[in-house]
Parts: C-alpha cells; sequence; structure tokens
C-alpha cells in the first residue's frame, strides 16, 4: 500500500516536474505610451445630456443653438492660431525652457533662415522651411557659381515647387479657421456658398508655362523617375493635365520607370483629357496595364483613384467599378471607406432616379457594416454623409441604422469628419426618422442627439412637428417649444405660426389646453421683444387669431381679450369665426359689457358678419335699454356702411 | 405618407403574429388541462409548421406533468404522458448532456415528428377525439419506442402497458413505410454516432442502447430529403404567415426559434433581412471576376525613398484635416497631448526623457579613478585636489559621464598649461 502510495506521489511529482520545465516565462511586454489612456478612454461613453468635450471647461460658453456652436468652436480655434502666431513671430521672448524634459512642441519653431551663404545645405534649409521663392532664388544662385547640386536635392526643390505651383504657401500661421480648409464635397450643393473658397482660391492657381520646376527639370542632365514624378503630379495639381501626359510619354521616351503616385496622378487627369466615357476607361485601363508592365505595384490610392475617375464615366462606372474592386483585393489592398464612397457616389447620382440600384447600398453595408476602419485617404470622411443621403433618398430607413451603427464602431466617428459634415450627416439621418419613424422612435433620437451632437436646423423641426401632427401627440409641443426657444429658432416666422396653427386647430382636453396657452403666451413674448438684432416676427391675422382660440380654449377670456386687441394696433383684420367663437366663450360667463365690445370692434372692422354678431348679442344677452339703443344704433350704422 | 403606410402593414401584420401564437399556444394549453378533444380543436395543430415548436410543446407538457402524478390516471392518459416525458427526457438529453451538433440532428430528429401528424391527419380524419389525440402524440414521438426499450429498468410501468402495442404498431408501420421510400441504409454522421454513444454510455445496458440508437438515427438518415422538403413546404404554405410562400424549403432553424418565440413583438423582419443577407452574399457583386491586370504576386516597391518626400506629408496632412481629430474625453485629449509629447507619459517612468543614459551602467558615474591615471601627478595637492573633483562629481547626478569626463578633461588641459608655474612650487610632483 504504501510502497503504491509513494510510486503514485514519484509518478505525480515527475509528472509536475515535467510540466515545471515547460513554463515558459513571458517576456516583458512594452506598453505602447497611450496604451493606459486608451484602455481608460473606451470607458468613457458618450453623454448625450452634455455639450462637446471642448466646451466643458467654462459652462458659460456652452453651446446652444448651431450659430454658438460655430462661433465658440471657432473662437477656441482662432485663440490657438493666435497664440501661435505670437510665438512664431516672436520667438526671442519664448526662449525659456521650463519643461523637464524638453518638450520640442511647446518651444517656437525657427522661420528665419539660418544659413546666409550661398551653399547647399542652405537650399537644403529652405525647401525645409518651404520658401518656394526664397530656395529657387539660391538655386539659381549656385547654378551660377558653378556648385552642382546634388539629384536628390534637386529633387525636393522640384517636389517643393511643384507642390505649391511656384508659388510661396500662404501663411500657415495666420488665424484662421482650421474648419473653412475642407476640401469642397461635391455632391453638397449647399455647402458650396462662401465655405471652402479660399481652398478653391488656392487649386485655381494654374501651372503656367516655363514657370520654375520645368526650368530647372529642363536644367537637369539625367532626371530621375523622383523628378519626373514631382513634375507630373504638380501638373495634375493645378490642371495641366494634357501636359502631364506628354511628360509622361518623355519618361517613357526616357526608357524610365514611372512610380506608383505618378499613376495615381495620371489615373485622376484621365477624365480630364478624354470626353467619351469608354474613352475615359480606356486610358485608366491603359494606364493600370502599364503599372503592371512596369512592375509598379498599385496601391489603395490607385484603387481610389480609379473609382474616383469612374464616377465621371457614367454607365461604364457601373459595369467596371467592381471588377476593380476584386482586382485590387486580388492584390490584397482592402478598400477603404473612400472607395465605398465612390462605388455609391457611382450608383447613386445625386437627383437621378434609383432604378434597382437599392441593393448597391445593402451590399456596401454588408461589406463593411462591423469593420473599425482607420483614416487612409482623404475622401473617407465623404463616406457617412454619402451614404446617409442615399438612405434619405431611397427612404431606407433599415440601412440608415445600419450607417448609423457603423459609426459607434471602434473609431469610425473619426471619418464623419468635422463639425460642418457632422451636422449635414446628422440633419440628413434625423430627418429620414422624422420620415419613416413613429413619435416615439423620433423623439427617442431627438432626445439622444439634440443639442449634444446635433443642432437641428428649422426645416428639421419643422419635420418634427409633422410628425407630432401625424401621430397625434400635439400635447407634446410646450416641451418642443422650449427646445426651439433654446435652439434659437424662436424668431422664425413660419415655425412659430405653424406652432399656433397645430395648437389651435382641435381642442384637446384641459390640462393640455392649459400648458398650450402658456406656451401662446410664451410665443407672444417672443413677438413683443425682438432684443439683441434679432429678426422681429410680425404678426399676421392668421397667427394672431390662432392665439386667439387657444386662449379661449384653455377659458382664458382676458388674455385672449389682449390680443384681440392687438388686431387693430397691428392693422389685422380678425375672422368672423374668431369673433363668433370669441362670443360663445363670453356669453358663458355671461359678460354683458365685454359682448357689445366685441361687437363694437367687429363693426370697427366693419365685417359683413356684424349684423348676425349685433343679432346673437340680442337674443343671447340679458340687455339693459341703454344697451340696446347701442346696439340698434352700431345696427344701423352697418346697414347704412353696406 | 410612408410612415403611415408602415404603421397600417405592421397593424395587420402584428394582428396576423396575434392569430398565429394563438393558434400556436392553443394546443399546449389543451393538453394541460387533460380534457377530451374534438377535432376541432385538433385542426390548427396541422398547421403548426415548425420542428421547434414541438419541443417546446413536449418540454411543457414534461413541467406540466410528471410519473409520479400519473398514477391514478387512465392507461391511456399516463400513457400519453410518459411518452411526453420520456420524449422530452430525450430531447434534453440530446441537446444537453451530449454534445452534438445541434444543426444537423436537431433539425433531422424534430422536423420528422411535425411531418407525421401532418401525414396522418390527412390519412385518418374520422377518428374520435381521443383516439386522435393519442395517433397524434404519438406519431409525434416516434423515438420514444426506442428510449423505452433502452431504459426498461427505469420504467417498468410502460412495458406493462397492455395498450402499448397497437401504439408501436401504427409507428413502426410508418417507419417502415418511411423507410421503404428509399432502401439505402447510408452511414451516420461520425458526430451523431459520437453523440449516441456518450448517450448511452448514461444507461445500464450501453451496448444494447447504442446499436438501438443507431439503428434508430439510421431510419432517420433514410428518409428522403425530397420527402421532408416537400412536407415542410407544404406545411409553410398551408402557414399563411411566413410571408414568403414560395417554397423556401431550406427553413433555417435560427429564423424558426425566433419564429416561434411567442409573447414579445415579432422579430420576423430581421429573420427575413438576414435570411435575405445570406442569400445576397452567395451572388454578392463584391465577388464578381477581376480585371485581371495585374500579377497576383506580391510585388515588393523597387524604391525605397528617402524619407517622406513633401506630397506624403501633404497626404497625412490632408487625412487629418479631412477626419474629426477633436478629443471626446479628458482621457482622448490626454492622449493627444502624449501624441505631442506634452505630457508624462504613462506608465510613469521618472527617468523619462534620460534615454540615452539609461545605457551607461551607475559605475562610469561614480569611479571615476579611472580618468585621473596617466596625466595627472600620482601624488601631491594636485593629485589632493583632483580626487576631491572626482568625488564631488561622482555625487553629481545633474551630469552626463561624458559631461564628468569633459570636466576632468578641463582640469588635464589646465594643469598641463600651469606645469610650469607648479613646478615651480614644487606642487606638482610626478
Amino acid at each position: 500500500m504504501a510502497s503504491s502510495c509513494s510510486q503514485a506521489l514519484r509518478h505525480h511529482v515527475c509528472k509536475s516536474s515535467r510540466i515545471l520545465q515547460e513554463i515558459v516565462i513571458p517576456k516583458k511586454k512594452t506598453w505602447s505610451k497611450e496604451a493606459v489612456l486608451q484602455a481608460l478612454a473606451s470607458t468613457v461613453n458618450r453623454d448625450p445630456t452634455a455639450s462637446d468635450y471642448r466646451f466643458q471647461d467654462d459652462p458659460y460658453l456652452t453651446p446652444k443653438t448651431s450659430s454658438e456652436f460655430k462661433l465658440f468652436s471657432l473662437s477656441q480655434e482662432s485663440g490657438r492660431n493666435a497664440a501661435k502666431y505670437f510665438i512664431s513671430t516672436y520667438p526671442k521672448y519664448f526662449q525659456k525652457d521650463y519643461a523637464q524634459p524638453h518638450i520640442p512642441c511647446l518651444m517656437p519653431e525657427t522661420l528665419e533662415a539660418q544659413i546666409e551663404e550661398v551653399s547647399e545645405a542652405a537650399l537644403i534649409e529652405r525647401i525645409q522651411m518651404r520658401k518656394v521663392k526664397a530656395a529657387v532664388d539660391l538655386y539659381d544662385q549656385l547654378q551660377q557659381a558653378g556648385t552642382p547640386v546634388s539629384l536628390d536635392v534637386t529633387n525636393q526643390l522640384l517636389d517643393l515647387i511643384c507642390f505649391y505651383g511656384d508659388c510661396d504657401p500662404a501663411q500657415e500661421n495666420v488665424p484662421e479657421q482650421r474648419n473653412e480648409e475642407t476640401e469642397d464635397v461635391q455632391d453638397e450643393p449647399q455647402t458650396k456658398k462662401g465655405r471652402a473658397s479660399k481652398a478653391s482660391d488656392k487649386l485655381k492657381a494654374a501651372w503656367k508655362e516655363n514657370n520654375n520646376a520645368e526650368r530647372i527639370f529642363a536644367l537637369l542632365s539625367e532626371p530621375n523617375t523622383h523628378s519626373y514624378s514631382a513634375l507630373i503630379r504638380g501638373m495634375v495639381k493645378y490642371g495641366a493635365y494634357s501636359k502631364a501626359f506628354s511628360t509622361y510619354t518623355d519618361l517613357l521616351n526616357n526608357q524610365l520607370k514611372a512610380d506608383v503616385s505618378t499613376f495615381n496622378a495620371l489615373i485622376t487627369a484621365a477624365p480630364e483629357v478624354k470626353e467619351k466615357y469608354n474613352e475615359k476607361w480606356e486610358l485608366i485601363v491603359d494606364l493600370l496595364k502599364q503599372m503592371a508592365e512596369q512592375k509598379v505595384k498599385p496601391n489603395l490610392l490607385t484603387l481610389n483613384a480609379v473609382l474616383k475617375a469612374l464616377r465621371r464615366c457614367g454607365t461604364v462606372g457601373k459595369s467596371q467599378a467592381f471588377p476593380v474592386i476584386s482586382e485590387m483585393r486580388a492584390l490584397s489592398i482592402d478598400p477603404s471607406l473612400a472607395s465605398y464612397n465612390h462605388l455609391l457616389s457611382i450608383f447613386y447620382k445625386p437627383g437621378a432616379p434609383f432604378q434597382g440600384q437599392t441593393d448597391i447600398l445593402q451590399e456596401v453595408m454588408n461589406e463593411v457594416s462591423g469593420k473599425s476602419f482607420t483614416p487612409q485617404d482623404p475622401d473617407d470622411a465623404q463616406f457617412f454623409i454619402t451614404a446617409v443621403r442615399i438612405c434619405l433618398d431611397t427612404k431606407d430607413i433599415e440601412q440608415a441604422y445600419r450607417v448609423h451603427e457603423l459609426l459607434g464602431v471602434g473609431e469610425n466617428w473619426r471619418l464623419l469628419g468635422n463639425d460642418f459634415q457632422q451636422n449635414i450627416y446628422h440633419a440628413r439621418f434625423f430627418s429620414l426618422l422624422c420620415m419613416m419613424e413613429n413619435i416615439d422612435v423620433v423623439l427617442k433620437w431627438y432626445r439622444d442627439l439634440v443639442p449634444s451632437v446635433y443642432y437641428p436646423s428649422s426645416n428639421v423641426m419643422r419635420d418634427l412637428l409633422q410628425v407630432l401632427d401625424t401621430d397625434n401627440r400635439l400635447d407634446l409641443i410646450p416641451q418642443i417649444w422650449k427646445d426651439l426657444k433654446q435652439l434659437g429658432h424662436g424668431n422664425r416666422q413660419t415655425l412659430v405660426e405653424e406652432l399656433l396653427t397645430l395648437m389651435a386647430r382641435e381642442k384637446q382636453n384641459q390640462e393640455v389646453q392649459e400648458t398650450f396657452a402658456e406656451c401662446a403666451l410664451d410665443i407672444k413674448k417672443m413677438y413683443d421683444t425682438g432684443d439683441r438684432g434679432k429678426v422681429m416676427m410680425s404678426w399676421t391675422a392668421g397667427s394672431l387669431s390662432d392665439l386667439v382660440s387657444v386662449l379661449l380654449a384653455a377659458q382664458r377670456r382676458q388674455d385672449a381679450w389682449e390680443i384681440l386687441k392687438l388686431f387693430k394696433t397691428h392693422n389685422r383684420v380678425p375672422s368672423e369665426e374668431l369673433l363668433d367663437k370669441f362670443l360663445t366663450c363670453i356669453k358663458e360667463s355671461g359678460d354683458v359689457n365685454q359682448a357689445l365690445e366685441l361687437v363694437q370692434i367687429s363693426a370697427g372692422f366693419c365685417l359683413p358678419g356684424t349684423p348676425k354678431l349685433i343679432q346673437r348679442v340680442q337674443q343671447e344677452f340679458l340687455l339693459s335699454e341703454q344697451q340696446k339703443s347701442m346696439l340698434s344704433d352700431l345696427e344701423i350704422q352697418t346697414f347704412n356702411s353696406d | 405618407m410612408y410612415r403611415r403606410l408602415l404603421i397600417n402593414i405592421n397593424q395587420v401584420r402584428n394582428r396576423l403574429i396575434h392569430t398565429h401564437n394563438t393558434r400556436l399556444t392553443l394546443p399546449s394549453t389543451k393538453c394541460k388541462e387533460r380534457e377530451s378533444f374534438a377535432p376541432v380543436t385538433w385542426a390548427p395543430c396541422t398547421a403548426r409548421p415548425l420542428g421547434t415548436s414541438s419541443i417546446s410543446f413536449s418540454e411543457n407538457k414534461e413541467s406540466s406533468t410528471s410519473l409520479s402524478e400519473d398514477k391514478g390516471k387512465t392507461p391511456e392518459e399516463t400513457e400519453v404522458n410518459a411518452e411526453v416525458n420520456t420524449d422530452g427526457q430525450r430531447n434534453t438529453e440530446m441537446n444537453e448532456g451530449t454534445e452534438i451538433s445541434n444543426a444537423t440532428l436537431t433539425s433531422q430528429l424534430e422536423t420528422e415528428p411535425v411531418v407525421k401528424p401532418e401525414d396522418r391527419k390527412q390519412v385518418e380524419t374520422t377518428k374520435s377525439g381521443k383516439e386522435s389525440l393519442l395517433e397524434l402524440l404519438g406519431a409525434m414521438k416516434v423515438e420514444v419506442t426506442t428510449v423505452r426499450k433502452i431504459r426498461p429498468s427505469k420504467t417498468p410501468r410502460m412495458s406493462e402497458r397492455p395498450d402499448q402495442e397497437p401504439m408501436e404498431s401504427t409507428h413502426s408501420m410508418f417507419q417502415r413505410a418511411a423507410a421503404e421510400g428509399s432502401q439505402q441504409h447510408g452511414t451516420l454522421n461520425p458526430a451523431l454516432v459520437a453523440a449516441v454513444s456518450a448517450a448511452a454510455s448514461t444507461l445500464p445496458n450501453r451496448h444494447q442502447a447504442e446499436s438501438e440508437l443507431l439503428k434508430q438515427l439510421r431510419k432517420h438518415e433514410a428518409i428522403p430529403d425530397t420527402q421532408r422538403r416537400a412536407d415542410i413546404g407544404h406545411i409553410i404554405s398551408d402557414m399563411k404567415v411566413g410571408k414568403r410562400p414560395n417554397g423556401r424549403s431550406n427553413v433555417r432553424p435560427t429564423s424558426q426559434i425566433r419564429f416561434d418565440d411567442d409573447g414579445k413583438g415579432y422579430t420576423q423582419d430581421r429573420g427575413i433581412t438576414s435570411e435575405l443577407d445570406g442569400v445576397r452574399r452567395r451572388k454578392s457583386p463584391f465577388t464578381s471576376k477581376r480585371l485581371n491586370l495585374f500579377a497576383a504576386a506580391a510585388e515588393q516597391d523597387a524604391l525605397s525613398d528617402l524619407g517622406p518626400t513633401l506630397w506624403d506629408i501633404d497626404l497625412v496632412n490632408q487625412i487629418v484635416q479631412a477626419t474629426n481629430q477633436m478629443p471626446r474625453n479628458g482621457f482622448e485629449e490626454m492622449i493627444q497631448w502624449t501624441k505631442e509629447g506634452r505630457l508624462w507619459q504613462y506608465p510613469i517612468n521618472n527617468e523619462a526623457g534620460l534615454e540615452e543614459e539609461a545605457s551607461v551602467p551607475f559605475h562610469e558615474h561614480v569611479f571615476l579613478e579611472k580618468h585621473l591615471d596617466e596625466s595627472f601627478p600620482q601624488q601631491g595637492p594636485v593629485r589632493h585636489f583632483m580626487e576631491l573633483v572626482i568625488t564631488g562629481l561622482a555625487k553629481n547626478h545633474h551630469l552626463t559621464v561624458q559631461q564628468k569626463k569633459e570636466h576632468i578633461d578641463w582640469f588635464r588641459d589646465y594643469f598641463r598649461q600651469k606645469e610650469d608655474v607648479l613646478k615651480e612650487a614644487e606642487a606638482y610632483l610626478n
């Protein structure tokens, strides 16, 4: 027994020692410097009741309207830029280095050239500082002095000149808003006004014949691929498309290979140099074939350039878009959101009817759902607003939810783009919700999005009112009015009038009528105080009578009476039905004097219904002799005036 | 308004579901009450479409009835209950006790009992309520017979039942008929066999049980697919709720479960879309043929650039500008600061910024005598002074080793320059 025990024990020990030998001590793991913070950041969810993080420092500056949002965010940005400007302009006052270890980004950048002599080092310095003119001058001086400049440096110089189109770049530190530098959205007609005018100006600078880039290029004895690449890219960037192609022919004649960026630029230019759809596409295919011949591996930007070019190839684009994507997949190039954006734009032209293409969006969503994307292309940021535009156009709420879900995956929210694009996206998403969902769902999203990420425009608010109307939840109107006021739409006349009409239209229960009356009086205040330079709203007969009916329905005769007087002061004429209604209300309280006054008012407006009113008063009220005579006087007057 | 339309559609649809649900729940409640059944009440049962519903029924019955309760009941009823019970046990045993790929086994085992009542119902509509109930229940639980045979010790009462024979005979009759449909007794799925042996090992007479089970399974395998599909298609077309009566024979188990899930809302919508997704995925245009311009071989970029060019920097810049880089919370702002180098890095390291010093061992800092060797006098005041200097340097943590060396070198030069003076003063001894 004992022996077996010990045997078993030995066996066990043996086993465990074998296990011990197998233990591998894991290597020390080095964490990236952001890992801890990223883990912490992932625990923070969005708070729908809080404003954007950048406004949380100062509760006073929490924006309540979209214009405030714009103002505050831009002023914050411009404050930063101003500070940067001063530091860069007066670096000598900012030399004290407090930080230990040293923090380079807090120190002023050197903007003045340090090397004065004429040398290659000075040229390199000027190239790094992006001083186009100074670099060109220095290069000329070096040439005149007979100092050879190495090919690499010359290529860098060519890069610089071509990139800026032979002009000095605009001073980057001039206080300006980052937001306004965005490239224009092609399918966004409303973005075009005023916005990005600067960017388009910058692009407008055309490629000049025989500019410094071409001159310096001509001076090169043996230009290499890089030199050609710089020249071609510059030509494409500044609109000299056919010239870019002839330069490319030069390159081929010199027995050189082009690089991938050259091809990308040429593909971008391809739709510009041909007229017909299939010619454009043939040119692109030709370029791709040459890439394959020259053993140039395409990259994601190639794919996106081809797809972007296909957007301008009409029906050819529709047939060729998917083969292109398959081709790139075969080369293990995964499409980015920009590729999908181009794809959607190929199949869904804004304003065009959608015949049987609705499932392209579904296909795309099947592809992208649940994936987290990293920004790889400037056009990536267009995907979400394009997708949601298509959802809105095709009234496809299910896909819209999928798009919105995708936005929540990983870092995808970054790809929604800047504030302006976020606003467009949310406006479209919310309009679609208003169109397709019932009021409870709409309100759920409304509470979630407004106003923490989205400040609805007055049009969207009108949509919301329509939803309230359709689903018969008019009792929510006072609440919505509060939001409207806060969102700065309290002085939108059409919106306010619609609100009043909705409240006046049907009889609600007593409680609701009471809140309606409060709301109506609040609206009246908006009319009275048009302060702070806001547009004053003017009373119309319709809005006044709506207001009166709302107040009458809530049994607030005195308030209604005040409003009735406003008709006269604002030169508006009340309708007969309104006065009739008013008289009914007066009768309930039996106030004879007021009834008489009402008749007088009616007579004052020379309303054709006055005799009827007089008749009603005579029949329904207990009148004294004096009052009777007054009424008959009025009757005669109106009769005469008729 | 589109929404109006949708609401209407929803209402109609909900009404449909409601009716469907009541039809589904009706038989099970009746079962619990143990009333006699008119054929009319059973009519909805024939429309019962899906296998999973039979599972839930049998489980319901199991929870409501137990063997001990059945003692006082009439033979028929007890029989029925016992059968139900064992069936429930079998199901749970199959599903939980053993590791079976549910998709294959349960669908096979469960679709069948559904098919059978349908057939039987069609054949024998003239029977009395009780009889038809028995028939139906019996027909639903075909496998029961084998289970009961396997465990005679556990359920001894069953073998004593006088009216057990006819029922069994009907089953076997049906099975025989089914088996005649195809003579092929093919090999079973290995997963099934493994599951069966695992299940059998829990029983007393395991070898017999295993072979019985396998035999039974083979019978099910043998039932031709076409027949099964046709039956399901028939049932589905009878349902009128499924929205897609166009003979989709291969209804997936997941959507079945969702479909049968009573109580809360109608999830058919999602089910349909997910199914459609599956259909679509098969012919997705993303898998269309390629252009075949490039060789698939991974070609490395021939050009190894000298760092990023201006264009690359600009591309990155454009991407940054196009995307939203605003931090959403304090931590993200700290990440941004960390990237800019403005924040002390996590995890906290109090030697941050001293990276090049980290490779210098401490003795280089502390033991500086080796730097005094050759060029300084071995003794005398200068030596004494320099020893004090290196003691001070050894304790100085502000200077790097290089700076310390430079410090010593400075003194070396100084004393060399002043050598004459020092020698005059007899302070420089060598």
